[in-house]
């Protein structure tokens, strides 16, 4: 395992080798035979599954959880819990009012499962650190956390009632720079800013309420010394160049993106770029070979700044 | 029994990407009036059938809304007006003009759950 190979990866840089980052997520819970709603409440199980995961798949760097439900959950937002996959988000406090009127606040750390999240960060990163494996904190991006807050009216508002979208976005950025703090403090070498749902919308949209509500959290990142990511899912190819021009050390895509394109992409701008093992294609349903789909993305992605992860 | 419009929902699984998730509540928070209209699932390619309603529907990407088997929404979220205007465009000629007087109403959270439960949202994510 190779922490230092993987953050010169996300950084853009040349490795010898490419680093490896399965995100696990709840995945971690299966494999130590727990249910998923029981391992993200109980920070010595999360513990447990987090340390194991990483050293059966021998990991580079691991994501302490893939749960974009925690800032809004600590926000008020109600969860509904399953045994086999992370929780979704029930309600939307400003499904009707902005973040003010709802009376929300930023999150402080013995808020919502934060203190759960420290602990388990504090039992997990010294057997990571034994490891050479790198903790990775993944928030939930401004776009996500708003569609959250609001529900999907947000990708409505957007366009009709700008001030209101405005509003919930900046909030949720601020949001996302305080969770980034706490990730940072945490320990983790890698923060993510994780915002699946900004490749659903126009480049124009993600221009006017992605680029700026995302800019505090990676100052905090960068500004502690360390390594800023941008995760986004499903079909990006509309936005890549704006995904681009964040002020991230690297980005990550899903299997829907090509691997050539994506490459070429990540070297003109000097990023560190992730992805894109078939994590349904391949790894869930085995239509296409697993080691064959590896090796077409390790061939593709070469050594300069990929990290290869599942997609 | 009324005419419906038919809305299949191809996902990766709305509880794990939330993506799909909002793809799903687009549909689901749609007004009472406009429920009655409609008859929606969520096709989660973790599954066998998922992958017969991709292939069948011809889909590309995930997650993506289709409306009496037109793809129209692929890998963007719409908006309330759009949505309306895209199942218009395709609805039985009985549903035309009340579909049309529901254009300005705007999405409705108070039976939310009840309709994802009703969709199967999350129920049939699992693989097999």
């Amino acid at each position: 395992m190779a922490k230092q190979k993987l953050i010169d990866a996300v950084r853009g840089k040349r490795t010898e080798g490419v680093p490896w980052v399965p995100y696990a997520g709840v995945h971690c819970a299966f494999l130590i035979n727990e249910p998923a709603d029981k391992y993200l409440q109980d920070p010595k199980i999360l513990a447990k599954g987090l340390v194991e995961t990483a050293k059966r798949y021998k990991a580079d760097g691991i994501p302490l959880v893939f749960d974009l439900s925690v800032e809004a959950h600590s926000l008020g937002c109600e969860l509904k819990w399953w045994p086999d996959n992370v929780p979704s988000v029930t309600t939307h406090p400003c499904s009707g009012k902005t973040p003010e009127e709802a009376g929300l606040s930023l999150p402080t750390k013995d808020m919502g499962r934060w203190p759960l999240l420290f602990e388990a960060a504090r039992i997990a990163k010294p057997q990571l650190d034994e490891l050479d494996c790198a903790l990775i904190g993944g928030i939930c991006g401004p776009l996500t956390l708003a569609s959250h807050l609001a529900g999907v009216r947000i990708f409505t508002d957007v366009y009709r009632n700008r001030d209101f979208a405005h509003e919930v976005v900046d909030f949720a950025g601020r949001v996302g720079a305080v969770a980034a703090g706490f990730y940072v403090e945490m320990g983790c070498e890698i923060v993510a800013i994780i915002d699946p749902v900004s490749s659903q919308i126009k480049p124009e949209t993600f221009r006017e309420y992605v680029s700026p509500y995302v800019k505090d959290a990676i100052k905090v990142i960068n500004d502690a010394g360390c390594t800023s990511d941008f995760f986004v899912c499903g079909n990006a190819t509309k936005v890549m160049e704006d995904v681009c021009a964040l002020d991230t050390h690297g980005f990550a895509i899903d299997e829907q993106m090509n691997m050539n394109f994506i490459r070429d992409l990540a070297m003109k701008h000097g990023k560190g770029f992730g992805g894109n093992l078939k994590l349904t294609l391949a790894l869930s349903l085995g239509l296409l070979s697993p080691r064959e789909d590896a090796i077409v993305s390790l061939a593709a992605g070469g050594n300069i700044g990929f990290t290869f992860a599942p997609g | 029994m009324a005419e419906k419009i038919r809305i299949d929902v191809l996902t990766l699984d709305s509880v794990q990407c939330a993506a799909c998730g909002y793809m799903m509540e687009s549909i689901a928070a749609l007004p009472d009036e406009v429920q009655e209209m409609i008859e929606y699932s969520e096709w989660s390619i973790k599954t066998k059938e998922g992958v017969g309603k991709f292939m069948e529907l011809k889909g590309k990407v995930l997650p993506s809304i289709c409306i009496e088997g037109d793809l129209v929404f692929e890998s963007i979220i719409p908006q309330y007006e759009e949505l309306i205007d895209a199942m218009k465009k395709r609805a039985p000629a009985s549903l035309v003009e009340s579909l049309a007087l529901l254009r300005d109403r705007g999405f409705d959270f108070d039976r939310l759950q009840e309709n994802l439960e009703k969709a199967g949202s999350g129920l049939k994510t699992k693989i097999g």
